[in-house]
């Protein structure tokens, strides 16, 4: 008997340790206090375009943002119904990606895959229909594209990779002339 | 009175145990969900809304939002080649070779994963800025002050920790469920030199 209690105690240690460690899994995304989300909200409301600046020493908004690349996004809340992004693209490097507050990376188009770089977006719940963006303009009908998005709200990026530091000022014009607002049609 | 001491220190070291190595695997990853070729770790699911728990934590807590591995591979170094600490006291080479990919940066921070002052504003070097001889091979080096070729400053000052981050955007290869891939060998090598 008196071997085995120290057994006992052992087992009894590592059950404990490993539940505490999958409580600590689960529960760290919840209590993460400042995650991207967290850090994009302060910087201005919903449904509006948002130019991050450039990342300065000591003065990112996120960790480990790409120096060489010009951000913008826009924080879409479907509560009122779907939103439209609408970007000229400048060129094929450019990134347009959808996330939930929680970085869920659920849709990214590339600037080489967009026709004629224009990028027309409409960002819709399930149970949101989208009209026919085709009916009044149809030969625009084909680039109108509707991304279903799984979550309520979340954040549009937009990546802008800087061919050289000469063309950051031309990246940041041509995302300030992107838009992000309420769809309605 | 004895049992309840034992009871509680069985406690104290599976919550230490516990809490410790969450933490490792949510920072650093394990092999479930982190590649490790070299010095480089890169996380295989970040940004996947079908991401293990491990992967979602550790993207809870960076902070950051990065794109799916179907998009972009980020591939993170904390050491050099040897596996010795990346540091602003020592000065480094880092060699590599062309990427099949879109788009590619390699930029250096601070631990904090803050870019670092330096005279010449310079953070990084992408495919398109560094210098880069007729086979696609580049050389960058690592340093405090001024280097030819290619010089990505470590800054001035105290001594700090480095992290090097290499960003490949549209990797043109991939596997069956579309992840691209980087084989191994064309990820640069990072190798020390002087140190002060």
């Amino acid at each position: 008997m008196q071997l085995r209690v120290p057994l006992l105690y052992f087992l009894l240690c590592l059950v404990l340790a490993g539940l505490i460690h999958i409580a600590a899994v689960l529960t760290l995304p919840a209590l993460a206090p400042k995650n991207a989300w967290a850090r994009l909200i302060p910087l201005g409301p919903p449904n509006t375009m948002i130019l991050l600046p450039p990342p300065s020493p000591g003065q990112e908004v996120m960790p480990m943002m790409a120096p060489d690349v010009r951000y913008a996004f826009c924080r879409f809340d479907l509560k009122l119904g779907p939103v439209r992004l609408k970007a000229s693209v400048p060129n094929d490097l450019w990134l347009i990606a959808l996330y939930s507050p929680e970085g869920d990376n659920f849709y990214t188009v590339a600037g080489a895959d967009m026709k004629r770089g224009q990028i027309d977006l409409v960002i819709a719940k399930a149970d949101q229909p989208v009209a026919e963006a085709g009916v009044d303009a149809p030969e625009e009908s084909d680039e109108v594209v509707v991304v279903k998005s799984p979550v309520g709200e979340g954040i549009a990026m937009i990546r802008a990779p800087l061919s050289g530091p000469s063309h950051a000022v031309r990246a940041e014009q041509a995302l300030k002339s992107t838009s992000c607002g309420p769809y309605s049609k | 009175m004895r049992t309840l001491l034992h009871l509680i220190a069985v406690f104290a070291v599976a919550l230490l145990l516990g809490i410790g190595s969450a933490w490792y695997m949510i920072e650093r990853g394990s092999p479930l969900t982190t590649r490790r070729p070299g010095p480089w770790a890169s996380w295989m699911s970040e940004g996947n809304p079908n991401a293990d728990p491990y992967t979602k934590a550790h993207l809870a807590q960076s902070g950051r939002l990065p794109l799916t591995s179907t998009t972009a591979r980020y591939f993170l170094a904390r050491t050099d080649s040897e596996g010795e600490q990346l540091t602003s006291a020592c000065e480094y080479l880092i060699e590599g070779s062309a990427l099949n990919a879109r788009w590619w940066s390699l930029a250096v921070y601070d631990e904090h994963g803050s870019v670092i002052e330096n005279p010449s504003g310079r953070f990084s070097f992408n495919s398109d800025e560094a210098i880069r001889r007729s086979d696609g091979t580049y050389r960058i080096s690592l340093a405090n002050n001024a280097r030819p070729e290619n010089w990505l400053p470590s800054g001035t000052g105290p001594e700090r920790k480095l992290v090097l981050m290499l960003r490949i955007y549209g990797p043109r290869e991939t596997d069956s469920t579309g992840i691209g891939q980087i084989p191994d060998d064309r990820l640069p090598k990072i190798e020390r030199k002087a140190c002060n």
